[in-house]
C-alpha cells in the first residue's frame, strides 16, 4: 500500500492506532501520541478522516430490518415445543442429501454383495500359479531330454515330429527339456528311440508320483 | 497494545447487566431472556447483515443463538464478556447457516417493509450506507466479520480473536487487508478520487 509503503515507522504505528482510538480502547498516551503525530503528518491525517467515516458508516443501522418482537415471540414458542431440546437446525430440510447418501451407501452394499457372491462361485483353479505350490504332476509318460548343444533346432523339431513329441517344460538350468507323447504314441518306445538318437545326451523318464 | 485494553465503565455496567441476564434465564426466567434479546437484537441483526443478505436467515440465526444462550446460560463462566460469547455462538451459527443455504440464492430479496425505513438517515449517511455495503461487497466473510466487530460492535482484537476461535495474528491480517482493500474501493469515504490515494498491491 503506497501510504505505508512511502511513510515511516510512525506513520505505521498511527495506521495500527487508529480503530482504538476510533473505538475509545486505546490508552491515553496512544490517542495523545496520535494527535500530536496527526499534526504533523498530512497523510495520516487524511486517512485518520478516512477511518472516522469508516467507522461512522459501519455504526449506521443496517438497512434490513427484522422486527425482534415477533422474532422473540417464534422464539418463545420455540422452548414451548415439546421437542424443545432439539438442537438448532435439526428441523431444517437436510433429507434430500441424506436420501442421496444412504442410497449411495445401499447401492455400494450391494455391489459388493454381488461380487462376493460371484467370487464365491467362481469355478475352476485360478489361471495362474504360485511359487508357494507345488508343481503341476508329470503326467505318464512324460520324459526328461537333454539335447546336445550342437543340436540345431532344425534337427530337434524334426526329432520331435517324427517322434510325436512335443516339449511341455523347459530348457532347465541344466538345459532339460520335458516332452510328453501327443498320441498315444508308446512313451517306452519314444525313450528308446531318443536315447538311439545321436545328439541326445540324456533322455529318462520323468518319475511320476503315485 | 491499543487491541488489548480493559473494558471501560460502560463496557463493565453492560456486561454486569448481561451477568445478571444469563443467571436468571438458567433459572429459567423468560422475561430475562426478552431483554437480553431485545437488547443485543440490533446488533446481531447488522452483525448478522455482513454474512448474509436474506432477513429469513438472519431471524432464525439470531433465534438459534439464543436458543443456546438460553440452554447455556448455566454454563457461562465469565472467561470473557458476554456480548463476546454471544457474538461468538452467533458467528458460528451463521457460518453453519450459510453453509446449509449455501445452494440457495445469498441475495435474498429484501421486501420494502424488511428495510429500515429511509426517513431516519440523512442523505449523507444513507449515501454512505450504500457505498459501504458495495464496498463490504469486495471483501471475504472473515474480513466483513473482523470490520463489523472492530468498526461496527467496537471489540478489541482479543475479543475478535476469542469469537472468530483463531489466532490474534490471524485477525490481525484479516483487519489489515480489509482495511486496505476498503480504502481502495471506497473513495467516497475517502472524499476523494481513489487516484489520488494509492493502490494496494
Amino acid at each position: 500500500m503506497t501510504f505505508l509503503r512511502h511513510s515511516g515507522g510512525d506513520c505505521v504505528r498511527a495506521w495500527d492506532t487508529m480503530p482504538w482510538v476510533l473505538q475509545n480502547s486505546a490508552t491515553r498516551e496512544q490517542g495523545e501520541w496520535l494527535e500530536d503525530h496527526l499534526a504533523h503528518c498530512e497523510s495520516c491525517r487524511t486517512e485518520f478522516a478516512q477511518q472516522s467515516r469508516l467507522r461512522h458508516a459501519m455504526s449506521l443501522p443496517t438497512d434490513i430490518s427484522i422486527d425482534a418482537n415477533a422474532g422473540l415471540r417464534r422464539l418463545l414458542g420455540r422452548l414451548d415445543m415439546p421437542d424443545a431440546q432439539e438442537a438448532p437446525y435439526r428441523s431444517r430440510p437436510r433429507h434430500g442429501f441424506s436420501r442421496v447418501l444412504v442410497a449411495v451407501v445401499l447401492v455400494q452394499a450391494l455391489s459388493i454383495g454381488v461380487l462376493g457372491v460371484k467370487l464365491w462361485s467362481a469355478s475352476g483353479s485360478p489361471l495362474y500359479r504360485t511359487l508357494s505350490q507345488e508343481s503341476v504332476p508329470a503326467a505318464p509318460g512324460t520324459i526328461r531330454v537333454v539335447p546336445d548343444a550342437t543340436m540345431t533346432l532344425a534337427d530337434w523339431n524334426a526329432l520331435l515330429h517324427t517322434l510325436r513329441l512335443q516339449v511341455v517344460g523347459g530348457p532347465n538350468d541344466m538345459g532339460a527339456y520335458t516332452v510328453a507323447p501327443t498320441s498315444a504314441t508308446s512313451a517306452a518306445q519314444a525313450l528308446q528311440q531318443l536315447r538311439a538318437t545321436r545328439g541326445i545326451r540324456l533322455a529318462e523318464p520323468v518319475a511320476v508320483s503315485p | 497494545m491499543t487491541s488489548t485494553e480493559p473494558m471501560n465503565d460502560d463496557d463493565i455496567d453492560a456486561d454486569v447487566t448481561d451477568r445478571m441476564l444469563l443467571q436468571r434465564m438458567s433459572a429459567g426466567d423468560r422475561v430475562a431472556l426478552g431483554v437480553l434479546y431485545r437488547s443485543y437484537h440490533g446488533r446481531l441483526c447488522r452483525f448478522l447483515s455482513r454474512l448474509t443478505r436474506r432477513p429469513d436467515v438472519i431471524e432464525e440465526v439470531i433465534n438459534d443463538c439464543m436458543w443456546i444462550a438460553w440452554q447455556k446460560a448455566g454454563n457461562f463462566h465469565g472467561d470473557s464478556r458476554v456480548s463476546t460469547w454471544l457474538m461468538g455462538i452467533a458467528y458460528r451459527c451463521g457460518l453453519k447457516a450459510l453453509r446449509q443455504h449455501g445452494d440457495e440464492p445469498v441475495e435474498g430479496d429484501i421486501s420494502s417493509e424488511q428495510r429500515t425505513p429511509a426517513h431516519d438517515l440523512d442523505d449523507e449517511d444513507r449515501e454512505l450506507r450504500d457505498w459501504l455495503s458495495k464496498g463490504l461487497d469486495h471483501l471475504s466473510v472473515d474480513q466483513r466479520v473482523v470490520i463489523e466487530l472492530v468498526y461496527g460492535v467496537g471489540h478489541t482484537l482479543d475479543d475478535v480473536a476469542v469469537i472468530m476461535q483463531c489466532p490474534v495474528g490471524t485477525v490481525k491480517a484479516r483487519l489489515f487487508h480489509a482495511r486496505v482493500k476498503l480504502r481502495n474501493v471506497l473513495p467516497a469515504l475517502a472524499g476523494e478520487s481513489p487516484m489520488h490515494q494509492g493502490n494496494v498491491p
